[in-house]
């Protein structure tokens, strides 16, 4: 564990959720004023101290959904449970064992670091003496020491991100949000911050629910992921799990011409079963146990216009274009 | 999965003894935030001492008025610089909104009304010290004021009850629009308008009958005409409202109908918070 352990005796003896579920989902919806249908009837939970990610790319809720968590947004219908509290009915429980770390920088940057971790454990309800030395663990174990006293408007977009996942860790929280975390971060960054994540799994203690649009990440740092496509979870399970969906290896073809009438081609003469997909100019088809050699020379046999045929592993992303038709990643 | 339930339920008594302390946490932050633009501070004074130190005694020279016409509009003067610096406080409340800080103020597991009494206090504190500030000023110049220990409560109760108020108005607004310049294009129509309306550089009486019955309903002009009684023990404005020879009942009317107004304002702005803050 590269954190530092972080009981909040007080609060963990009344936030133990029964049969180990720190998170629960049932039909949770929200329709914002307008009309707008950002979540629809989403079904999940989530084990206590697993990583869970939804993943999915911009507009397909997982904001809202972290929204309704944490209860800055009201859920229009169905019921979300924290450690067994209600967020509708019980918002300030449900708040008392959680933290979140938004998407966009939320730190009063005219404050020093350790002012901005002070106000946090204030406003958790943290004494003061257990506020101070947990400010001192956590600075050390995101290695924010140096510069807690210095304010914030001072600090690099990484030491902002660290400060702000230690401020979230301050109260000890049984659930802890990351909303898109690495957003906008510089390479390096982003990295130390998976690190930092990773050791906060490691020691178990703490439940993460992250989003991200960033397939290595959810590769790397979830136990499960729901994938989120236009306010719906489209797929659940583990990345193995959802990987296997496709088979051990796929082929990939770059397309001079029309990807939807070669793949029709493809179908017809059973290269490609239903789970072949075309999105752009590429026609992806599991081989769901078709040797790949066999494979390509079916294509060159049929005569499919291909710039390119390679096989590989099948991906979150192969995943993800198959049940949505949009391709992940990048901003 | 079968639905689940807290084993045990969190302590909400304590929570609610906590309410103080995440008030004061509050008001300090805020007062923290506050305290790092001095300008916020300073810029509301602007008008007001220049009102009363400057164009009080040039009016009474043009105008060949008496001595305590300087202390009347030294007065008068409260009633903008109250509604100017409780209008200047609302827009941190647009600051916090557009940084993203509320959205942390908002996750923490604190009753949401208590983000609006925070502001709050810190608006009432500034404005107190700023009325101080200006009383000085006035005092240095020499204007007179004839204060007694219970005029001087009758003055603190009102001023307060209004500038409650006004935090209100400015809360609500703050709420209701989405940008900062919005709020700033209606800022004088709320702060200063009314002002040239309720006594503040002449008496009501001196206003077209319609307006004078207008004036008789701002909130301000009660204000003014209690301020007034309490600090140079002048009961004219009290008069000009209610008609009576009674002050003391004449002041509790005033003082009612401003708390009436705080009360709603205070109301209607935690309403306004809590359904656009959390959509």
């Amino acid at each position: 564990m590269t954190t530092t352990e972080l009981p909040h005796v007080a609060r963990r003896d009344v936030a133990k959720p029964r049969a180990g579920i720190a998170i629960e989902v049932r039909a949770l919806t929200k329709t914002y004023p307008g009309g707008v249908e950002a979540v629809k009837a989403i079904d999940f939970s989530v084990v206590r101290g697993e990583v869970f990610g939804l993943l999915g790319p911009n507009g397909a809720g997982k904001s809202t959904t972290i929204g309704m968590l944490t209860t800055t947004l009201a859920p229009t219908s169905g019921t979300a449970l924290l450690a067994g509290f209600n967020v509708a009915e019980e918002p300030v429980a449900a708040r008392q064992i959680s933290s979140v770390v938004f998407q966009d920088p939320v730190v009063d940057r005219s404050f020093t670091g350790r002012r901005n971790l002070d106000l946090h454990a204030r406003l958790w309800g943290v004494p003061a003496d257990r506020a101070a030395s947990r400010i001192g663990e956590i600075a050390a174990a995101l290695d924010i020491a140096d510069i807690l006293d210095r304010a914030v408007s001072g600090y690099s977009g990484g030491q902002r991100r660290r400060l702000e996942i230690a401020r979230a860790l301050v109260s000890d929280p049984t659930v802890l949000f990351l909303d898109e975390p690495t957003v906008g971060l510089d390479p390096r960054i982003r990295h130390e911050l998976l690190d930092v994540i990773a050791g906060l799994h490691a020691g178990g203690e703490v439940t993460i629910l992250l989003t991200t649009h960033y397939l290595d990440e959810a590769e790397l740092l979830c136990d499960r992921i729901a994938i989120m496509h236009d306010g719906r979870i489209v797929a659940l399970g583990s990345p193995a799990e959802l990987r296997a969906d496709l088979g051990a290896e796929i082929l990939e073809l770059k397309i001079d011409g029309n990807a939807e009438t070669a793949l029709d081609v493809l179908q017809a003469r059973g290269v490609a079963g239903d789970d072949a997909f075309a999105v752009g100019s590429t026609v992806t088809v599991p081989l769901r146990g078709h040797s790949a050699a066999d494979a390509i020379t079916a294509v060159h046999e049929i005569g499919v216009p291909a710039t390119t045929v390679t096989t590989r592993p099948p991906t979150l992303d192969d995943v993800y274009l198959r049940l949505t038709g949009d391709r992940l990643g990048g901003d | 999965m079968s639905a689940i339930s807290p084993e045990i339920t969190l302590p909400m008594e304590r929570q609610r003894n906590r309410s103080l302390s995440v008030v004061s946490t509050l008001a300090a932050r805020r007062f923290a935030l506050t305290a790092r633009t001095p300008r916020e501070l300073v810029v509301p004074l602007l008008t007001p001492v220049l009102f009363a130190l400057v164009i009080a005694p040039a009016l009474k020279k043009a105008l060949h008025t008496s001595a305590s016409y300087e202390s009347y509009v030294a007065v008068g003067t409260i009633g903008l610089l109250i509604p100017l610096n409780t209008m200047f406080s609302g827009i941190s409340v647009l600051v916090d909104r557009e940084t993203g800080a509320r959205r942390e103020l908002l996750a923490a597991p604190i009753l949401r009304p208590l983000l609006v009494v925070g502001n709050l206090l810190v608006a009432v504190a500034t404005t107190a010290l700023q009325v101080a500030v200006l009383l000085g000023f006035a005092v240095l110049r020499g204007i007179h004021f004839h204060v007694t220990a219970s005029g001087f409560l009758w003055f603190l109760a009102v001023a307060v009850l209004f500038a409650i108020a006004m935090y209100g108005i400015a809360e609500t607004l703050a709420g209701r629009v989405s940008r900062s310049e919005e709020y700033i294009a209606r800022l004088p129509a709320i702060a200063i308008v009314p002002w040239f309306l309720a006594g503040s550089l002449f008496p009501i009486s001196s206003l077209p009958l319609v307006l004078a019955w207008v004036a008789k309903f701002l909130p301000l002009t009660h204000a003014l005409a209690l301020m007034r009684w309490g600090l140079l023990h002048d009961s004219s404005g009290l008069q000009n409202i209610w008609r009576s020879s009674n002050v003391t009942a004449m002041a509790s009317l005033s003082l009612a109908a401003v708390a009436v107004f705080a009360a709603l304002m205070t109301a209607v702005s935690i309403r306004v918070f809590t359904r656009t803050a959390v959509r």
